[in-house]
């Protein structure tokens, strides 16, 4: 059982790490695509074209056996972070742009009649309005990231479901081992939704 | 949302295999057959229901060109669907690890034939016809590589197995302290060993024979450390098809048949003649 502990502990790391990584990542798209410079926002959406039109498990695969073709070998785990937060952090940008197009036109225009910079209305006109709405779509791609981390699995992480794989190889009972891995997902889903939730609680609407 | 997207994708990949042409020329059961037993629904139904793979280098492997499974589970799947049936009409359902055990407790496949190592925790939910071979993990590693010589140096290394192997259970057995890591098949597995993301690879005796008479850089090391006896799996309790099968094990393992058919499969990459066929344990 220690081992479905420690696949357990692999994913919550996995997928907590990603996260961070994609949050902190889509966050500079997500600028770069509303920058006012034509040249960052064709960089910014072709960042999100290229990640989110292909498949994850393509680029776990790539990462995990193309990369090493071309001399760069990352341990097994580095190699599934990088993949699963390059790929989540297109979907985190294309939620934190949304909440911004989600803010009023007028506002962005009463600001720089104000005299705001661009770095000056993000910050205090245009964020903390956007900021709690997207946390819901957020915390979706928190729970669609814990979920797809089960993909690392298959390029030899040993997460929850490569865990729960191998206790089944020994104990032959599938029904009673992923029924107890689908409830550790559950579990992480559900806590994720109930952060969201009190986030949202927490941060007061500034209109 | 992966998982379940590979496993979709497995189901419509496993649905689709045709029957096999007639080639074999294997016994055909001559006595009764009674009412409502096994036999009596495969021949009722026409094919037989097999679970199994089609990515198994030697044993259950589909050849893209011919639509065909070849390999040494496959030939004994159409020979055993010769003994049924007449003819050598089999339908192959892809099983894993996950799912051998409910594929046949639910009826889907009437056998899996697919390494399945008898063991006495799965005997507790599964019957276990043969064994009808009998193999052994060996241990591969890159030419050239110092300090593998013996099972035991395997400890405290970064060792390679097939995902959902009987590699996995040999290697914590004869080192405990090594680190396993599994890839989904064995062309991926090589790849690792190759690019350095273990030291060794262990995997089926049979399979690493194959993949070192195609690729200089692959060296094995020593001879097999353990016996793997591989069964049928039949639905559990199910006593009378269980004694069938092992009858008709056991007279082509006399008429010389099951000897044939290994020279035909692994014994095109292991030299050697034929090994002697396991003792059938009832």
């Amino acid at each position: 059982m220690s081992l479905v502990l420690e696949g357990f502990l692999t994913t919550v790391a996995l997928a907590s790490l990603c996260f961070g990584a994609a949050l902190v990542l889509g966050l500079v798209v997500a600028v770069l695509r509303i920058a006012p410079v034509p040249v960052l926002r064709a960089a910014g959406a072709t960042y999100v074209e290229v990640w989110r039109n292909v498949p994850l498990l393509a680029w776990l695969v790539l990462f995990v056996f193309g990369l090493p073709e071309i001399g760069l070998t990352f341990p097994l785990f580095w190699s599934a972070f990088l993949a699963i937060s390059l790929y989540e952090a297109a979907y985190v940008c294309e939620a934190l742009r949304s909440g911004v197009n989600s803010v009023a036109l007028g506002q962005g225009e009463a600001a720089r009649a104000l005299g705001l910079t661009f770095r000056q209305s993000l910050r205090h006109v245009i964020v903390p309005q956007a900021a709690r709405r997207v946390v819901q779509p957020l915390a979706n791609i928190a729970i669609a990231l814990t979920m797809a981390t089960a993909l690392a699995g298959a390029v030899g992480v040993v997460e929850l479901t490569r865990a729960a794989n191998r206790v089944n190889l020994e104990i032959a009972r599938p029904l009673l081992v992923f029924t107890g891995a689908g409830l550790c997902y559950l579990a992480l889903a559900g806590g994720i939704a109930l952060a969201a939730r009190s986030v949202e609680r927490r941060w007061p609407a500034h209109v | 949302m992966g998982r379940l997207l590979l496993i979709g994708l497995l189901l419509v990949a496993g649905c689709s295999a045709a029957p096999e042409p007639g080639t074999s020329n294997g016994p055909v059961f001559r006595g009764t057959v009674a009412e409502g037993s096994t036999v009596d629904r495969i021949r009722k139904r026409g094919v037989l229901k097999i679970g199994g793979s089609q990515d198994a280098p030697l044993l259950s492997q589909l050849d893209p060109t011919t639509g065909k499974l070849t390999g040494f589970d496959a030939e004994l799947g159409r020979l055993l669907a010769q003994y049924v049936l007449g003819s050598p009409k089999t339908e192959l359902v892809t099983a894993t690890s996950e799912t051998r055990e409910p594929l046949l407790s639910n009826g889907t496949v009437d056998v899996i034939l697919q390494t399945y190592t008898i063991t006495p925790a799965r005997r507790e939910r599964v019957a276990f016809a043969g064994p009808y071979y009998q193999s052994g993990q060996a241990i591969a590693v890159r030419k050239g590589t110092n300090g593998i010589a013996k099972p035991g140096d395997l400890a405290g290394k970064t060792v390679i197995a097939g995902a959902n192997t009987p590699s996995i259970a040999a290697i914590r057995q004869v080192a405990p302290t090594a680190e396993i890591v599994e890839f989904g098949s064995d062309p991926e597995c090589l790849a690792a060993l190759k690019q350095g993301r273990g030291e060794a690879y262990v995997q089926d005796q049979a399979l690493l024979v194959a993949d070192a008479s195609k690729d200089a850089e692959l060296q094995l090391v020593g001879e097999p450390f353990t016996v793997d006896p591989y069964g049928i799996g039949i639905k559990h309790g199910d006593e009378e098809f269980t004694r069938f099968v092992n009858d008709w094990l056991r007279e082509i393992q006399k008429s010389g048949l099951w000897q044939e058919t290994w020279k035909k499969t692994i014994g095109t990459v292991v030299r050697g003649e034929a090994p002697a066929p396991p003792a059938i344990t009832p």
